[in-house]
Protein backbone atom coordinates (compact mmCIF):
# COMPACT_ATOMS: atom_id res chain seq x y z
CA UNK A 1 0.00 0.00 0.00
CA UNK A 2 1.42 3.51 -0.96
CA UNK A 3 1.70 5.88 1.82
CA UNK A 4 -1.43 8.47 2.07
CA UNK A 5 -0.63 11.74 0.47
CA UNK A 6 -0.95 14.46 2.96
CA UNK A 7 -2.78 17.67 2.00
CA UNK A 8 -3.00 20.81 4.51
CA UNK A 9 -6.60 22.21 4.17
CA UNK A 10 -7.54 25.86 5.55
CA UNK A 11 -10.54 27.40 5.35
CA UNK A 12 -13.47 29.13 6.80
CA UNK A 13 -16.74 28.52 5.53
CA UNK A 14 -18.53 25.54 4.32
CA UNK A 15 -16.24 24.44 1.68
CA UNK A 16 -13.49 24.20 4.60
CA UNK A 17 -15.20 20.57 6.43
CA UNK A 18 -16.55 19.93 2.84
CA UNK A 19 -12.89 19.39 1.31
CA UNK A 20 -11.30 17.76 4.49
CA UNK A 21 -13.89 15.30 4.38
CA UNK A 22 -13.73 14.26 0.88
CA UNK A 23 -10.20 13.98 0.96
CA UNK A 24 -10.13 12.07 4.25
CA UNK A 25 -12.95 9.48 2.66
CA UNK A 26 -10.65 9.20 -0.41
CA UNK A 27 -7.39 8.13 1.78
CA UNK A 28 -5.79 11.40 2.32
CA UNK A 29 -4.18 12.53 4.99
CA UNK A 30 -5.49 15.84 5.99
CA UNK A 31 -3.76 18.74 8.09
CA UNK A 32 -4.62 22.15 9.55
CA UNK A 33 -1.75 24.69 9.92
CA UNK A 34 -2.05 24.29 14.02
CA UNK A 35 -2.15 19.72 13.71
CA UNK A 36 1.03 20.71 10.99
CA UNK A 37 3.14 22.77 13.56
CA UNK A 38 6.34 23.48 12.14
CA UNK A 39 6.79 20.58 10.27
CA UNK A 40 5.30 21.15 7.12
CA UNK A 41 5.95 18.17 5.02
CA UNK A 42 2.64 17.64 3.20
CA UNK A 43 2.67 17.96 -0.93
CA UNK A 44 -0.34 20.06 -1.31
CA UNK A 45 -2.26 22.87 0.07
CA UNK A 46 -5.66 23.73 0.22
CA UNK A 47 -7.15 27.21 0.83
CA UNK A 48 -11.01 27.42 0.37
CA UNK A 49 -12.16 30.26 2.09
CA UNK A 50 -14.81 32.35 0.12
CA UNK A 51 -16.49 34.51 1.69
CA UNK A 52 -14.45 36.79 3.30
CA UNK A 53 -11.53 37.66 1.14
CA UNK A 54 -9.11 39.23 3.96
CA UNK A 55 -8.74 36.36 6.20
CA UNK A 56 -8.47 34.37 2.63
CA UNK A 57 -5.39 36.52 2.16
CA UNK A 58 -4.29 36.20 5.54
CA UNK A 59 -3.87 32.30 5.50
CA UNK A 60 -2.73 32.57 2.02
CA UNK A 61 -0.14 34.41 3.18
CA UNK A 62 0.62 32.59 6.12
CA UNK A 63 0.69 29.13 4.10
CA UNK A 64 3.06 30.94 1.53
CA UNK A 65 5.28 31.34 4.13
CA UNK A 66 5.79 28.04 6.10
CA UNK A 67 5.39 25.71 3.05
CA UNK A 68 8.47 24.60 1.55
CA UNK A 69 8.54 26.53 -2.12
CA UNK A 70 7.80 23.63 -4.47
CA UNK A 71 4.65 22.51 -2.68
CA UNK A 72 1.40 23.57 -4.79
CA UNK A 73 -1.06 26.62 -3.22
CA UNK A 74 -4.14 25.15 -4.73
CA UNK A 75 -6.82 28.61 -4.31
CA UNK A 76 -10.62 28.27 -4.49
CA UNK A 77 -11.06 31.53 -7.18
CA UNK A 78 -15.04 31.53 -6.59
CA UNK A 79 -14.65 35.11 -5.39
CA UNK A 80 -11.50 36.40 -6.93
CA UNK A 81 -9.41 35.75 -9.39
CA UNK A 82 -6.17 33.39 -8.88
CA UNK A 83 -4.02 35.76 -10.34
CA UNK A 84 -4.84 38.25 -7.85
CA UNK A 85 -4.37 35.67 -5.16
CA UNK A 86 -0.88 34.74 -6.46
CA UNK A 87 0.04 38.54 -6.03
CA UNK A 88 -0.23 38.11 -2.61
CA UNK A 89 2.40 35.55 -2.34
CA UNK A 90 5.61 35.54 -2.50
CA UNK A 91 5.80 32.37 -4.43
CA UNK A 92 3.36 33.29 -7.09
CA UNK A 93 4.05 31.22 -9.43
CA UNK A 94 2.95 27.51 -7.13
CA UNK A 95 -0.08 29.30 -6.83
CA UNK A 96 -3.69 27.48 -9.15
CA UNK A 97 -6.96 28.11 -8.80
CA UNK A 98 -9.46 25.66 -8.62
CA UNK A 99 -13.72 25.77 -7.69
CA UNK A 100 -17.15 24.45 -7.80
CA UNK A 101 -19.94 24.53 -5.75
CA UNK A 102 -20.89 21.89 -2.74
CA UNK A 103 -21.90 19.58 -2.48
CA UNK A 104 -18.69 17.83 -3.66
CA UNK A 105 -20.25 14.30 -3.77
CA UNK A 106 -22.45 15.43 -6.33
CA UNK A 107 -20.49 16.85 -9.32
CA UNK A 108 -18.20 14.59 -10.99
CA UNK A 109 -16.30 17.70 -12.56
CA UNK A 110 -13.87 19.96 -11.13
CA UNK A 111 -12.79 23.52 -13.23
CA UNK A 112 -8.80 23.82 -12.66
CA UNK A 113 -7.95 27.83 -13.64
CA UNK A 114 -3.78 28.47 -13.34
CA UNK A 115 -3.23 32.37 -12.68
CA UNK A 116 -0.89 34.07 -14.98
CA UNK A 117 1.72 33.08 -12.83
CA UNK A 118 1.50 30.01 -12.06
CA UNK A 119 4.44 27.40 -13.56
CA UNK A 120 3.21 24.24 -16.06
CA UNK A 121 4.65 22.03 -13.93
CA UNK A 122 1.89 23.29 -10.61
CA UNK A 123 -0.91 22.97 -13.16
CA UNK A 124 -0.42 19.22 -14.43
CA UNK A 125 0.11 18.33 -10.07
CA UNK A 126 -3.43 19.57 -9.95
CA UNK A 127 -5.16 18.45 -12.52
CA UNK A 128 -3.67 15.17 -11.21
CA UNK A 129 -4.44 15.67 -7.44
CA UNK A 130 -7.93 16.22 -8.41
CA UNK A 131 -8.11 13.27 -10.85
CA UNK A 132 -6.96 11.17 -7.77
CA UNK A 133 -10.34 12.50 -6.02
CA UNK A 134 -11.99 10.35 -8.98
CA UNK A 135 -13.22 13.52 -10.76
CA UNK A 136 -12.62 14.96 -14.27
CA UNK A 137 -11.07 18.15 -14.24
CA UNK A 138 -11.14 20.94 -17.15
CA UNK A 139 -8.42 23.95 -17.43
CA UNK A 140 -10.55 27.18 -18.35
CA UNK A 141 -9.09 30.78 -17.87
CA UNK A 142 -8.52 32.47 -14.78
CA UNK A 143 -11.84 34.63 -14.17
CA UNK A 144 -13.84 34.68 -10.92
CA UNK A 145 -16.51 31.90 -10.37
CA UNK A 146 -14.98 29.79 -12.85
CA UNK A 147 -17.64 28.44 -15.41
CA UNK A 148 -20.36 26.44 -13.37
CA UNK A 149 -20.32 28.50 -9.80
CA UNK A 150 -20.88 31.92 -12.23
CA UNK A 151 -23.53 30.44 -14.53
CA UNK A 152 -25.40 28.77 -11.64
CA UNK A 153 -25.11 32.06 -9.42
CA UNK A 154 -26.24 34.49 -12.31
CA UNK A 155 -29.67 31.93 -12.70
CA UNK A 156 -29.71 32.30 -8.62
CA UNK A 157 -29.74 36.42 -8.89
CA UNK A 158 -32.21 36.61 -11.23
CA UNK A 159 -34.31 34.57 -9.54
CA UNK A 160 -33.89 36.65 -6.42
CA UNK A 161 -34.42 39.36 -8.54
CA UNK A 162 -38.11 38.17 -9.62
CA UNK A 163 -38.87 37.27 -5.95
CA UNK A 164 -38.11 40.87 -4.77
CA UNK A 165 -40.22 42.20 -7.95
CA UNK A 166 -43.16 39.74 -5.99
CA UNK A 167 -43.25 38.19 -10.29
CA UNK A 168 -44.16 34.60 -8.10
CA UNK A 169 -43.94 32.83 -4.82
CA UNK A 170 -40.40 31.30 -4.02
CA UNK A 171 -41.76 27.36 -4.80
CA UNK A 172 -43.50 28.93 -7.99
CA UNK A 173 -40.02 30.40 -9.26
CA UNK A 174 -38.28 26.76 -8.51
CA UNK A 175 -41.22 24.68 -10.01
CA UNK A 176 -41.52 26.47 -12.98
CA UNK A 177 -37.52 26.15 -13.79
CA UNK A 178 -37.57 22.27 -12.89
CA UNK A 179 -40.56 21.68 -15.01
CA UNK A 180 -40.13 24.40 -17.81
CA UNK A 181 -36.30 23.45 -17.98
CA UNK A 182 -35.15 20.45 -16.45
CA UNK A 183 -33.48 22.04 -14.31
CA UNK A 184 -31.94 19.41 -11.61
CA UNK A 185 -33.35 22.15 -8.68
CA UNK A 186 -34.88 25.20 -8.63
CA UNK A 187 -32.58 28.00 -8.32
CA UNK A 188 -33.76 29.45 -4.79
CA UNK A 189 -33.74 25.53 -3.19
CA UNK A 190 -30.40 25.35 -5.10
CA UNK A 191 -29.04 28.42 -3.65
CA UNK A 192 -30.43 26.88 -0.14
CA UNK A 193 -27.94 24.04 -0.57
CA UNK A 194 -24.64 25.37 -2.08
CA UNK A 195 -25.13 28.34 0.45
CA UNK A 196 -25.86 32.00 0.11
CA UNK A 197 -22.62 33.66 1.21
CA UNK A 198 -20.88 31.43 -1.47
CA UNK A 199 -23.29 32.36 -4.33
CA UNK A 200 -23.18 36.11 -2.70
CA UNK A 201 -19.10 35.60 -2.88
CA UNK A 202 -19.24 34.97 -6.73
CA UNK A 203 -21.83 37.28 -7.65
CA UNK A 204 -20.19 40.45 -5.73
CA UNK A 205 -16.83 39.03 -6.88
CA UNK A 206 -17.83 39.16 -10.92
CA UNK A 207 -19.27 42.89 -9.97
CA UNK A 208 -15.80 43.67 -7.95
CA UNK A 209 -13.73 42.33 -10.68
CA UNK A 210 -15.93 43.15 -14.29
CA UNK A 211 -17.50 46.79 -12.46
CA UNK A 212 -20.22 46.46 -14.79
CA UNK A 213 -24.07 46.09 -13.81
CA UNK A 214 -24.42 42.81 -15.37
CA UNK A 215 -23.01 41.58 -12.04
CA UNK A 216 -25.32 43.89 -9.38
CA UNK A 217 -25.82 41.24 -6.22
CA UNK A 218 -29.77 41.23 -6.05
CA UNK A 219 -30.20 43.39 -2.28
CA UNK A 220 -32.27 40.55 -0.92
CA UNK A 221 -29.22 38.04 -1.33
CA UNK A 222 -26.69 40.19 0.36
CA UNK A 223 -29.84 41.04 3.07
CA UNK A 224 -30.12 37.25 3.92
CA UNK A 225 -26.23 36.67 4.33
CA UNK A 226 -26.22 39.68 6.27
CA UNK A 227 -28.96 38.20 8.64
CA UNK A 228 -26.93 34.50 8.47
CA UNK A 229 -29.74 32.93 6.62
CA UNK A 230 -27.52 31.20 4.45
CA UNK A 231 -29.48 27.82 3.79
CA UNK A 232 -29.85 24.42 4.47
CA UNK A 233 -26.75 24.18 6.41
CA UNK A 234 -28.05 26.58 8.87
CA UNK A 235 -31.80 25.62 8.78
CA UNK A 236 -33.07 28.73 7.27
CA UNK A 237 -32.42 30.47 3.68
CA UNK A 238 -35.38 30.79 1.19
CA UNK A 239 -36.81 27.75 2.57
CA UNK A 240 -36.67 26.43 6.53
CA UNK A 241 -34.75 23.22 6.96
CA UNK A 242 -35.99 21.14 10.59
CA UNK A 243 -33.17 19.36 11.98
CA UNK A 244 -33.85 15.46 11.09
CA UNK A 245 -30.41 14.32 13.35
CA UNK A 246 -27.19 16.17 13.79
CA UNK A 247 -25.25 17.47 10.91
CA UNK A 248 -28.47 16.81 8.87
CA UNK A 249 -31.14 18.45 7.97
CA UNK A 250 -34.42 18.01 6.01
CA UNK A 251 -36.20 20.55 4.04
CA UNK A 252 -39.64 21.55 5.92
CA UNK A 253 -41.49 24.15 3.97
CA UNK B 1 -69.40 28.03 -13.81
CA UNK B 2 -67.94 24.48 -14.73
CA UNK B 3 -66.19 24.18 -17.68
CA UNK B 4 -67.19 21.92 -20.25
CA UNK B 5 -66.43 23.61 -23.76
CA UNK B 6 -62.89 24.81 -24.89
CA UNK B 7 -62.03 26.79 -27.64
CA UNK B 8 -58.45 27.34 -28.98
CA UNK B 9 -57.39 29.17 -31.81
CA UNK B 10 -54.87 28.29 -33.85
CA UNK B 11 -53.98 25.28 -35.26
CA UNK B 12 -50.67 25.22 -35.45
CA UNK B 13 -47.98 22.94 -33.32
CA UNK B 14 -49.21 24.65 -29.90
CA UNK B 15 -52.56 24.88 -31.06
CA UNK B 16 -52.51 21.22 -31.96
CA UNK B 17 -50.89 20.20 -28.87
CA UNK B 18 -52.78 22.18 -26.54
CA UNK B 19 -56.07 20.60 -28.74
CA UNK B 20 -54.97 17.35 -28.08
CA UNK B 21 -54.15 17.69 -24.19
CA UNK B 22 -58.23 19.49 -23.93
CA UNK B 23 -59.60 16.26 -25.42
CA UNK B 24 -57.55 13.92 -23.38
CA UNK B 25 -59.13 15.16 -20.20
CA UNK B 26 -62.70 15.21 -21.62
CA UNK B 27 -63.49 18.49 -22.87
CA UNK B 28 -65.38 19.18 -25.54
CA UNK B 29 -63.10 21.16 -28.02
CA UNK B 30 -63.51 24.01 -30.49
CA UNK B 31 -60.43 24.45 -32.63
CA UNK B 32 -60.65 27.19 -34.89
CA UNK B 33 -58.39 28.67 -37.60
CA UNK B 34 -59.02 30.67 -40.60
CA UNK B 35 -57.44 28.31 -43.05
CA UNK B 36 -58.84 24.66 -43.63
CA UNK B 37 -55.68 22.88 -44.45
CA UNK B 38 -53.80 24.14 -41.16
CA UNK B 39 -57.32 22.58 -39.22
CA UNK B 40 -56.98 19.14 -41.43
CA UNK B 41 -53.23 19.22 -41.10
CA UNK B 42 -53.72 19.88 -37.13
CA UNK B 43 -56.57 17.19 -37.03
CA UNK B 44 -54.46 14.27 -38.51
CA UNK B 45 -51.24 15.35 -36.19
CA UNK B 46 -53.84 15.04 -33.34
CA UNK B 47 -55.37 11.41 -34.26
CA UNK B 48 -52.42 9.88 -34.67
CA UNK B 49 -50.76 11.10 -31.20
CA UNK B 50 -54.52 9.83 -29.74
CA UNK B 51 -54.38 6.19 -31.79
CA UNK B 52 -50.77 5.92 -30.29
CA UNK B 53 -51.73 6.39 -26.80
CA UNK B 54 -54.98 4.46 -27.35
CA UNK B 55 -57.14 7.71 -26.88
CA UNK B 56 -58.67 7.88 -30.56
CA UNK B 57 -62.37 7.52 -28.78
CA UNK B 58 -62.03 10.99 -27.39
CA UNK B 59 -61.85 12.86 -31.11
CA UNK B 60 -65.34 12.47 -31.07
CA UNK B 61 -65.43 15.54 -29.07
CA UNK B 62 -63.06 17.58 -31.71
CA UNK B 63 -64.90 20.15 -33.61
CA UNK B 64 -63.29 22.10 -36.50
CA UNK B 65 -64.33 25.34 -37.34
CA UNK B 66 -62.95 28.52 -38.83
CA UNK B 67 -65.12 31.32 -37.22
CA UNK B 68 -64.23 33.24 -33.84
CA UNK B 69 -68.07 33.51 -33.62
CA UNK B 70 -68.80 29.97 -33.30
CA UNK B 71 -66.42 29.83 -30.30
CA UNK B 72 -69.88 31.67 -28.30
CA UNK B 73 -70.71 28.99 -25.91
CA UNK B 74 -67.34 28.10 -25.09
CA UNK B 75 -66.43 28.79 -21.11
CA UNK B 76 -62.44 28.74 -21.62
CA UNK B 77 -60.83 29.83 -25.32
CA UNK B 78 -57.16 29.64 -25.49
CA UNK B 79 -55.31 31.89 -27.99
CA UNK B 80 -52.50 30.43 -29.91
CA UNK B 81 -52.17 32.73 -32.50
CA UNK B 82 -48.28 33.66 -33.89
CA UNK B 83 -46.62 36.43 -31.55
CA UNK B 84 -48.30 39.92 -32.88
CA UNK B 85 -49.97 41.96 -30.82
CA UNK B 86 -52.30 43.43 -33.31
CA UNK B 87 -53.38 40.41 -34.33
CA UNK B 88 -53.91 39.09 -30.64
CA UNK B 89 -55.66 42.06 -29.79
CA UNK B 90 -58.12 42.08 -32.77
CA UNK B 91 -58.88 38.02 -31.59
CA UNK B 92 -59.28 39.74 -28.21
CA UNK B 93 -61.43 42.16 -29.30
CA UNK B 94 -64.01 39.67 -31.00
CA UNK B 95 -63.53 36.80 -28.31
CA UNK B 96 -65.34 39.90 -25.56
CA UNK B 97 -68.19 40.36 -27.95
CA UNK B 98 -69.04 36.70 -28.88
CA UNK B 99 -68.33 34.85 -25.42
CA UNK B 100 -70.35 35.49 -22.50
CA UNK B 101 -69.13 37.61 -19.46
CA UNK B 102 -68.11 35.31 -17.04
CA UNK B 103 -65.85 32.73 -19.68
CA UNK B 104 -61.65 32.95 -19.38
CA UNK B 105 -60.06 34.01 -22.08
CA UNK B 106 -56.34 32.76 -22.34
CA UNK B 107 -53.50 33.85 -24.39
CA UNK B 108 -50.65 31.57 -24.76
CA UNK B 109 -48.20 34.17 -25.42
CA UNK B 110 -44.79 34.15 -24.49
CA UNK B 111 -43.19 37.31 -24.76
CA UNK B 112 -46.45 39.76 -25.40
CA UNK B 113 -47.67 41.66 -22.29
CA UNK B 114 -51.21 40.21 -21.37
CA UNK B 115 -51.71 43.74 -19.50
CA UNK B 116 -50.97 45.12 -23.44
CA UNK B 117 -53.21 42.37 -25.02
CA UNK B 118 -56.01 42.94 -22.16
CA UNK B 119 -55.80 46.97 -22.68
CA UNK B 120 -59.36 48.28 -23.75
CA UNK B 121 -61.14 44.99 -24.18
CA UNK B 122 -64.56 44.61 -22.35
CA UNK B 123 -64.03 43.00 -18.48
CA UNK B 124 -60.55 42.57 -18.67
CA UNK B 125 -60.42 40.81 -15.57
CA UNK B 126 -61.33 37.81 -17.37
CA UNK B 127 -58.05 38.12 -19.67
CA UNK B 128 -55.04 36.04 -18.14
CA UNK B 129 -51.86 34.08 -20.23
CA UNK B 130 -51.90 30.80 -20.11
CA UNK B 131 -48.30 29.95 -21.37
CA UNK B 132 -47.82 26.08 -22.49
CA UNK B 133 -44.38 25.10 -23.25
CA UNK B 134 -43.58 23.13 -26.34
CA UNK B 135 -44.48 19.91 -26.84
CA UNK B 136 -47.70 21.10 -24.82
CA UNK B 137 -48.78 17.37 -24.46
CA UNK B 138 -45.68 16.66 -22.78
CA UNK B 139 -44.36 19.59 -20.95
CA UNK B 140 -45.86 19.79 -17.33
CA UNK B 141 -45.62 23.38 -16.78
CA UNK B 142 -48.29 26.16 -17.60
CA UNK B 143 -46.97 29.66 -16.45
CA UNK B 144 -50.49 31.24 -15.48
CA UNK B 145 -49.92 35.21 -16.01
CA UNK B 146 -52.01 37.98 -13.98
CA UNK B 147 -52.04 41.25 -15.81
CA UNK B 148 -52.75 44.18 -14.48
CA UNK B 149 -56.42 44.16 -14.88
CA UNK B 150 -56.69 40.51 -14.71
CA UNK B 151 -59.13 39.57 -11.67
CA UNK B 152 -57.51 37.23 -8.77
CA UNK B 153 -60.77 34.85 -9.12
CA UNK B 154 -60.03 34.72 -12.45
CA UNK B 155 -56.41 33.88 -12.04
CA UNK B 156 -57.79 31.00 -9.44
CA UNK B 157 -60.31 29.61 -12.02
CA UNK B 158 -57.24 29.29 -14.62
CA UNK B 159 -54.73 27.31 -11.97
CA UNK B 160 -57.76 24.90 -11.38
CA UNK B 161 -58.21 24.57 -15.15
CA UNK B 162 -54.72 23.83 -15.87
CA UNK B 163 -54.64 21.42 -12.97
CA UNK B 164 -57.92 19.80 -14.85
CA UNK B 165 -55.52 19.32 -17.94
CA UNK B 166 -53.15 17.53 -15.73
CA UNK B 167 -50.74 20.59 -15.51
CA UNK B 168 -48.72 22.05 -12.91
CA UNK B 169 -49.49 25.37 -13.08
CA UNK B 170 -47.54 28.49 -11.18
CA UNK B 171 -48.90 32.04 -10.81
CA UNK B 172 -46.48 34.46 -12.58
CA UNK B 173 -47.29 38.13 -12.10
CA UNK B 174 -46.97 40.01 -15.73
CA UNK B 175 -43.29 40.72 -16.15
CA UNK B 176 -40.78 40.19 -19.50
CA UNK B 177 -40.04 36.25 -19.68
CA UNK B 178 -42.35 35.44 -16.89
CA UNK B 179 -40.53 33.36 -15.03
CA UNK B 180 -39.05 30.50 -17.20
CA UNK B 181 -37.74 32.48 -19.89
CA UNK B 182 -36.37 35.05 -17.45
CA UNK B 183 -34.67 33.18 -14.98
CA UNK B 184 -33.25 31.06 -17.63
CA UNK B 185 -31.51 33.56 -19.54
CA UNK B 186 -28.05 33.50 -17.28
CA UNK B 187 -27.54 29.95 -18.72
CA UNK B 188 -27.12 31.05 -22.83
CA UNK B 189 -26.39 34.30 -22.09
CA UNK B 190 -23.97 34.01 -19.54
CA UNK B 191 -22.15 31.18 -20.82
CA UNK B 192 -22.02 32.85 -24.59
CA UNK B 193 -20.57 36.13 -22.71
CA UNK B 194 -17.74 33.11 -21.74
CA UNK B 195 -16.64 31.58 -24.80
CA UNK B 196 -16.95 35.92 -25.99
CA UNK B 197 -14.22 36.57 -23.26
CA UNK B 198 -11.92 33.59 -24.15
CA UNK B 199 -12.47 31.82 -20.54
CA UNK B 200 -13.26 28.47 -21.82
CA UNK B 201 -14.37 26.99 -25.21
CA UNK B 202 -18.29 25.62 -25.93
CA UNK B 203 -17.41 21.97 -25.52
CA UNK B 204 -15.96 22.67 -22.35
CA UNK B 205 -18.96 25.10 -21.05
CA UNK B 206 -21.30 21.93 -21.64
CA UNK B 207 -18.96 19.46 -20.19
CA UNK B 208 -18.55 21.57 -17.36
CA UNK B 209 -22.44 22.47 -16.71
CA UNK B 210 -23.51 18.79 -17.28
CA UNK B 211 -20.48 17.64 -15.20
CA UNK B 212 -19.95 19.65 -12.57
CA UNK B 213 -23.56 21.37 -12.53
CA UNK B 214 -26.13 18.30 -13.56
CA UNK B 215 -27.73 19.53 -16.08
CA UNK B 216 -29.18 17.32 -18.40
CA UNK B 217 -27.35 19.24 -21.39
CA UNK B 218 -25.40 22.07 -21.75
CA UNK B 219 -26.52 25.75 -22.94
CA UNK B 220 -24.54 24.84 -26.45
CA UNK B 221 -26.07 21.85 -26.99
CA UNK B 222 -29.61 23.03 -26.05
CA UNK B 223 -29.36 26.09 -27.89
CA UNK B 224 -28.93 23.92 -30.91
CA UNK B 225 -32.01 22.13 -30.16
CA UNK B 226 -34.01 24.87 -29.68
CA UNK B 227 -33.10 27.06 -32.69
CA UNK B 228 -30.49 29.28 -31.83
CA UNK B 229 -32.54 32.22 -33.90
CA UNK B 230 -35.45 31.52 -31.29
CA UNK B 231 -33.02 31.48 -27.99
CA UNK B 232 -31.99 35.10 -29.85
CA UNK B 233 -35.43 36.46 -30.27
CA UNK B 234 -36.47 35.50 -26.71
CA UNK B 235 -33.44 37.27 -25.40
CA UNK B 236 -33.71 39.91 -27.29
CA UNK B 237 -37.53 40.21 -26.16
CA UNK B 238 -36.93 40.36 -22.45
CA UNK B 239 -33.64 42.60 -22.88
CA UNK B 240 -36.32 44.95 -24.56
CA UNK B 241 -39.03 44.14 -22.15
CA UNK B 242 -36.63 45.39 -19.41
CA UNK B 243 -35.80 48.49 -21.27
CA UNK B 244 -31.97 47.36 -21.92
CA UNK B 245 -31.04 46.14 -18.49
CA UNK B 246 -27.58 44.98 -19.04
CA UNK B 247 -28.23 41.59 -17.23
CA UNK B 248 -30.08 40.70 -20.59
CA UNK B 249 -27.74 41.92 -22.96
CA UNK B 250 -27.72 39.85 -26.12
CA UNK B 251 -24.80 38.02 -27.58
CA UNK B 252 -23.06 39.56 -30.14
CA UNK B 253 -21.71 36.00 -31.33
CA UNK B 254 -25.25 34.30 -31.23
CA UNK B 255 -26.19 37.59 -33.92
CA UNK B 256 -23.34 36.48 -36.00
CA UNK B 257 -25.09 32.88 -36.13
CA UNK B 258 -28.41 34.01 -36.85
CA UNK B 259 -27.01 36.36 -39.14
CA UNK B 260 -25.46 33.00 -40.96
CA UNK B 261 -27.86 31.32 -40.69
CA UNK B 262 -26.45 28.13 -38.59
CA UNK B 263 -29.39 28.04 -36.18
CA UNK B 264 -28.90 24.53 -35.15
CA UNK B 265 -29.72 21.16 -35.46
CA UNK B 266 -32.44 22.48 -37.84
CA UNK B 267 -29.99 23.86 -40.06
CA UNK B 268 -27.77 21.06 -39.95
CA UNK B 269 -25.06 22.81 -37.85
CA UNK B 270 -25.02 25.77 -34.86
CA UNK B 271 -22.86 25.53 -32.17
CA UNK B 272 -21.61 21.87 -33.12
CA UNK B 273 -22.13 20.20 -36.53
CA UNK B 274 -24.99 17.69 -37.30
CA UNK B 275 -24.63 15.06 -40.24
CA UNK B 276 -28.35 13.93 -41.79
Amino acid sequence: MSTPIKVLVEGVGPQGDAWKGMLQEKGFLVQSIEEAGDGLDVQFALEVTNSDLTIKRQRVQKLDQMLPTGIPLLVTTLAVTATEVASWTRHPQRVCGFGTFLPLEEGNLIEIAPALQTDPSILAQAATFFSALGKETEVVEDEVGLVFPRILSLIINEAIFALIERVAEPEDIDQGMKLGTNYPFGPLRWADRVGLDEVYSVIDGLHREMKEERYRPAPLLRKMVLAGWLGEGVGRGFYTYEIEKEGNYAKQS
Amino acid sequence: MEIKRVGIIGAGTMGAGIAQVCLQSGYQVFLCDANQQVLDKAKGSITARLQKLNQEDTLSNLNLITQIVDLASCHVVIEAVPERLELKRAIFQELAQVCSDDSLLLSNTSSISITEIAAGIPHPERILGFHFFNPAPVMPLVEVIVGYQSGQEEAEQALQFAAKLGKKPVKVKDSPGFIVNRVARPYYNEALRIVGDGIASVEQIDRIMTGAGGFKMGPFALQDLIGIDINFATTQSVYQGFFQESRFKPSRLQERMVQAGTLGKKTGGGFYEYTN
